[in-house]
């Protein structure tokens, strides 16, 4: 069993590849989960089939927590839980797993960790810090998926008992301050380190253009992102340039 | 730039495809995409000076499900080859180079998703009879599709890089890449400080961000 996890879990690794409108990472999910169900295919080739068909539809989840849908589904599979049951846990995780790993990594593990590299950069850590970012970062990526793995495949249909587990909790409480804290304080290194480019009057354009694009950005988010507003300072800048001799 | 275009084609391409598809192990996040290009040019200062100028863009987007994003990684990689092969003061034209190729790379991710959706509307029967070989053959599909996305969008930014250095930079005077320069640099400034706002929110987690630029501004002081 422990090769047929294995599998699963390298599989996890691309779990997004197929990612689409209809099932979203439904087909990955299934493409994952295959090994863990293949055991049916010995006894019993149109269970397998069914449980594979069904393991293709639908699904959402955070990609680094989708192995607990991915474990806890076909842990139910080989358990031969009826359809219909398995079908609710579907729909009954998609949201819990999308939503906490967002928080828990899109907003949390990652900007921390990407923030304190910038510092560091900023810093003169130079590659380095990127090592450092690189090595940490995958450290709890790679262990938050072996963790959501194993925790649905142990658990099966109670899984969402491992959603409720106390470090969930606690990693989402540290991580809102930290990533605030890591936030603030890499700012004005990395704002000092990037002027430091320039001298004069360059570095006072800098400051003012650099403060009036934020103030646009906070008064019009609906119209105006980071993209768009690059796009239009650079290309002013362009033109600027170009007539400036 | 001929000398280096395999390695800078082959590391965009997999800055890619780490984006969506595998092993999504942050290689395309800027920093490291800027520094690991770098490291292929020679040129470990302006891999970590893009890098950095695009990891402050990419902190205004949240990559969540379908929701629609430029695409920094391969544009960092060629906005650090454009920097390099401009010369001092590239960071202007790296930056023009560097968004295009992001607008670029998020118009290919919606494209990517719209063929997986067909393809996987046109597999749905085999799927749904539970056919193993379909199913692996859409995801590899997927899979595959990304990879020519990746390698593609790489491309055409270092198409562009070569048009920007022959055409763009002779006109540029010293002060106008200068102007450019600061442009550049106070949008990623104020992208990556609203998006740092969006991410923290209100509340007390505003308060940890008070106390974390009042120890940034002190180390910076000192220093």
């Amino acid at each position: 069993m422990k090769a047929r996890l294995a599998a699963a879990f390298v599989r996890l690794f691309t779990v997004q590849a197929s990612w689409n409108y209809e099932r979203l990472i439904g087909v990955g999910a299934g493409f994952a989960a295959e090994p863990l169900l293949r055991p049916l295919r010995e006894g019993d080739a149109a269970r397998y089939r069914a449980a594979l068909a069904r393991s293709t539809r639908y699904f959402n989840a955070h990609p680094y927590l989708s192995g607990v849908g991915v474990g806890a589904l076909a842990r139910a599979e080989r358990e031969g839980v009826p359809a219909e049951q398995i079908e609710h846990l579907r729909d009954a995780l998609a949201g819990p797993l999308g939503s906490i790993g967002d928080r828990l990594v899109w907003a949390g593990w990652l900007p921390t960790l990407s923030a304190l590299a910038l510092a560091a950069v900023a810093r003169g850590t130079g590659l380095w810090a990127v090592a450092a970012f690189l090595v940490v970062y995958n450290a709890g990526h790679v262990a938050l998926r072996w963790w959501g793995l194993s925790a649905g495949w142990t658990r099966g249909v109670r899984v969402a008992t491992a959603l409720q587990e106390p470090w969930i909790r606690g990693a989402a409480r540290i991580l809102t301050p930290a990533t605030a804290l890591a936030f603030g304080f890499a700012l004005p290194l990395v704002a000092l380190w990037s002027g430091e480019l320039f001298r004069g009057w360059a570095r006072i354009t800098l400051a003012v253009v650099a403060a009036a694009a934020f103030g646009l950005l906070r008064w019009r988010p609906d119209v105006l992102s980071g993209l768009r507003l690059g796009l239009v300072l650079v290309a002013v800048a362009l033109v600027a340039g170009i007539l400036w001799r | 730039m001929s000398g280096a275009f395999p390695a800078l084609l082959a590391w965009g391409t997999v800055v890619g495809l780490d984006l969506v598809s595998m092993p999504q192990m942050m290689l395309a996040r800027p920093l490291v995409a800027g520094a690991v290009t770098g490291l292929v040019l020679g040129d470990v200062a302006s891999g970590l000076r893009l890098g950095v100028l695009f990891e402050l863009f990419q902190y205004d987007i949240l990559p969540v499900g379908a929701t629609r994003y430029p695409e920094y990684g391969p544009a960092t990689v060629v906005a650090v080859a454009a920097a390099h092969y401009a010369g001092p003061f590239g960071v202007g034209l790296a930056t023009v180079v560097g968004l295009f190729t992001a607008m670029l790379g998020g118009v290919s991710l919606q494209m990517l998703r719209r063929l997986n959706t067909r393809a996987v509307a046109k597999a749905a029967p085999a799927l749904e009879a539970g056919d193993v070989g379909a199913l692996a053959r859409l995801h590899a599909a997927g899979w595959a599709r990304d990879l020519l996305r990746g390698a593609a969008v790489t491309a055409a930014g270092l198409g562009l890089v070569v048009l920007t250095i022959a055409f763009v930079a002779p006109a540029l005077t010293h002060h106008g890449e200068r102007v450019l320069s600061v442009g550049a640099t106070a949008a990623a400034l104020a992208a990556g400080a609203a998006g740092i706002l969006r991410i923290v929110g209100r509340g007390t987690a505003l308060r940890w961000l008070a106390v974390g630029l009042v120890g940034g501004v002190v180390v910076a002081w000192l220093s």
